[in-house]
């Protein structure tokens, strides 16, 4: 029995589709459970959060369809406002005051390190690591009026200016009394951060830069910056899509009060949904929220990469 | 002999655990969702008298309970109402709006006919009713009044005053002498309430059960008059110079350590105030009073609700007679006995200390009962009622336009004034 010709040219050829389609068969089955993972963790509570925002919905009962009067309602609604310019604010003023303060920090503890900075390290990390509800408790122990240690502290030296102000409680205080617990709380990650991206720049460029003559100063500007471009774009747009999610931290210490002095985005959502049992507003709450974090993390990215920053 | 041995040991063995079976399968198991921990502090002492007591007098009902903390309790049951799954048999409730919303939603039992039996005050029966249905029972009850300092008081030659002219006079008497006249706790911000619910009813009598009924409106005369009055205390310092940075806590402790005079709050605050390891003052409770003119409402007119309640849902069904058994122990002076502060609703439970007896004469001599806005209104409008009143609170707030923002949210979620 003889071979038919041209069997054996088409043979590997089929060959190698049962492989490809074997191949292709198994990467199916290996991707397929982390999409049903997505899909019903992750793609279906989004599109629900969209659905849901489209209804006026209590959770308890029928949702009628009101098409795009939450948000509508929402945009003249003083409490949402109040709490998308304080999200604004708190995510310029943690770029700022947050990512600068961090990378002195970093800079410091490794160009100056010795024997000490590795304790400091953690002094530094220490606060990031604390559950928010402590270091929201610290914060109130630290600005309580009468019984905190800023009015015990002034009380017993006298000073009756310090001891009398309430930065919690006054509406031009209040939110920058929390912020500053949060560059305290918040600031410990960008330093461990940016100190290994600073760990990696090879110790010759150092080396060299002081048989230039390089001062310290000049060093953290023109060499170590550039180089920790990318970490603190990083850096900037979890700083910002933070800002946009900030929910526990003014929210055990004021409330989101005195009025609306430390409201933000998410303490609205909550309030709408979970208090006042508004889910469709609270929905709507949180596509903003998704909106704008995908539109500031492609927007920051997109800025960078046309300034030449690395894409990896 | 020693296969017989092995069979009839598994025999023994098998009826053994069908007899353990027969009775597990016997025992009613009941979930209760509380909000206290059944432990040793004072506060806790009825719940934990009622767990014990209900187990030992029921051994064939497995009684389950489980403390879920504040806000847990609010917030999980309102999660399982949603989703309908998952839910207790009993769970720890106020009553009011938020009860009623279960209620709408079909997920609670009616219990009309088993509890229309059970003795207790009508105001706290009347808290566990919605739309003519009893869903629950309330063994304890509320009232907001006024705390007093008697030890204050006495050193410096006031008496507590009959008007809320008077009541103005005694605080800037204090204040003279250096003394905060009340305290609050406004960053808690549902503290505030209780003084704007009695200003409101002296001002305007039945104005809130009115606009409650869209037959007025929140911004109408009766709630700007008494926001504007709030607001003038306020300035005046009578809530002392940080009312808005200072919790509930906060107030307590001002009490507790005689450094604030008055304290208008829930007489739930008995049993803390009462006891010699939480303050050395001597402290006394007094019904809010009426305005002197131009006033509508009286100092018989009591603002108050449920203190600790139950309510049964639909899971129970299948179980009816083990809930109502609960439910009525949970009214009974055996479980009520045990505690120190609270007014009982049951009765036969007599008051513990001189305050809660004071307390409860408030209660006694209440003409009518207005249960707490922020419980008795949908909860779409209740947190944002207490948000409105934290701003009387801010010294640049007009009140009116407060006030009028509150409207415009009532009538989105509850329809217009019908004229």
């Amino acid at each position: 029995m003889s071979e038919r010709p041209g069997k054996q040219a088409i043979g590997p050829s089929r060959k190698r589709r049962v492989r490809d389609g074997n191949r292709s068969v198994f990467i199916f089955l290996c991707l397929l459970p982390a999409f049903i993972f997505l899909a019903v963790f992750l793609y279906y509570p989004i599109e629900e959060t969209f659905r849901i925002a489209m209804t006026k919905s209590s959770g308890l009962g029928p949702e009628p369809y009101i098409g795009f009067d939450n948000y509508a309602k929402l945009f003249s609604n003083e409490e949402f406002l109040a709490g998308l310019l304080h999200v604004f604010t708190w995510a310029f003023f943690s770029i700022i005051i947050q990512l600068p303060l961090a990378f002195l920090i970093a800079f410091s503890l490794t160009f100056y390190a010795n024997r000490f900075t590795g304790g400091l390290r953690a002094v530094f990390y220490l606060s990031n690591v604390l559950p928010s509800a402590i270091t929201a408790m610290l914060g109130r122990f630290i600005f309580a009026p009468k019984y905190g240690i800023i009015a015990s502290l002034s009380s017993t030296l006298g000073w009756k200016w310090l001891s009398g102000i309430d930065f919690l409680g006054n509406q031009d205080l209040a939110f920058w009394s929390v912020f500053a617990i949060a560059t305290w709380a918040y600031t410990g990650f960008p330093i461990i951060y940016l100190m290994a991206r600073i760990d990696q720049i090879p110790k010759e460029v150092r080396e060299a830069a002081e048989l230039d003559g390089s001062t310290g100063w000049h060093y953290a500007m023109k060499i170590v910056l550039p180089e920790i471009g990318y970490p603190l774009r990083i850096l900037a747009v979890l700083s910002t899509v933070g800002s946009l999610r900030l929910f526990d931290l003014p929210n055990m210490m004021t409330s989101g009060g005195p009025g609306n002095a430390t409201v933000t985005l998410g303490i609205t959502l909550y309030r709408h949904g979970f208090v006042n049992w508004n889910y469709g507003k609270a929905a709507a709450i949180g596509v903003v929220i998704f909106v704008l974090s995908l539109a500031f993390t492609v927007a920051q990215f997109s800025f960078g990469n046309r300034k030449g920053g690395e894409t990896t | 002999m020693k296969k017989r041995s092995i069979f009839a040991l598994a025999i023994l063995a098998l009826s053994m655990i069908a007899s353990t079976s027969l009775f597990a399968a016997d025992k009613v198991k009941l979930t209760v969702w509380g909000r206290d921990i059944a432990d040793d502090d004072a506060a806790h002492a009825y719940v934990k008298a009622l767990v014990a007591g209900f187990q030992a007098k029921y051994p064939d009902i497995q009684l389950d309970y489980i403390a879920l903390g504040d806000p847990g309790l609010a917030d999980k049951t309102k999660i399982t109402m949603a989703s309908g799954s998952g839910l207790p048999d009993i769970f720890q409730s106020w009553g009011g709006s938020v009860m009623g919303g279960y209620a709408d939603a079909g997920q609670l039992l009616d219990l009309s006919k088993e509890l229309k039996t059970v003795p207790g005050s009508a105001a706290a029966a009347g808290a566990m009713t919605w739309k003519g249905k009893i869903y629950g029972v309330a063994p304890f009850f509320a009232v907001a009044g006024v705390f007093v300092n008697e030890g204050i008081f006495k050193a410096n030659n006031l008496k507590y005053p009959t008007t809320v002219e008077g009541f103005e006079a005694v605080c800037d008497a204090l204040k003279a002498k250096g003394i905060q006249p009340i305290a609050c706790g406004e960053k808690d911000k549902w503290p505030g309430l209780a003084l704007y619910m009695y200003l409101t009813n002296r001002f305007g009598g039945d104005a809130s059960a009115r606009a409650a009924a869209r037959k007025l409106a929140y911004d109408s005369d009766a709630f700007v008059k008494a926001a504007q009055l709030y607001q003038k205390w306020v300035k005046a310092g009578y809530f002392g110079a940080t009312p808005v940075g200072e919790g509930y806590g906060d107030a307590q402790q001002l009490m507790a350590t005689g450094k604030a005079a008055m304290h208008i709050t829930g007489s739930w605050m008995c049993g803390n105030y009462s006891d010699p390891n939480f303050t050395d003052q001597q402290l006394g409770f007094y019904a809010f009073p009426a305005l002197k003119s131009g006033g509508v409402g009286k100092a018989t007119d009591i603002m108050g609700m449920t203190d600790i309640g139950f309510a049964a849902t639909k899971a129970a069904a299948s179980k009816k007679d083990a809930v109502v058994k609960f439910l009525a122990y949970s009214m009974s002076p055996e479980a009520g006995a045990a505690e120190p502060g609270r007014i009982a609703s049951m009765p036969g439970v007599k008051a513990k200390t001189a305050l809660t007896g004071q307390a409860t004469a408030v209660f006694a001599s209440a003409k009518t009962v207005t249960f707490w806005w922020d419980q008795d209104l949908p909860p779409s409008v209740t947190s944002p009622l207490n948000d409105t009143i934290q701003t009387f609170f801010l010294p640049d707030t007009d009140v009116k336009k407060s006030l009028s923002a509150y409207e415009a949210l009532v009538t989105e979620n509850m329809g217009a004034v019908k004229k």
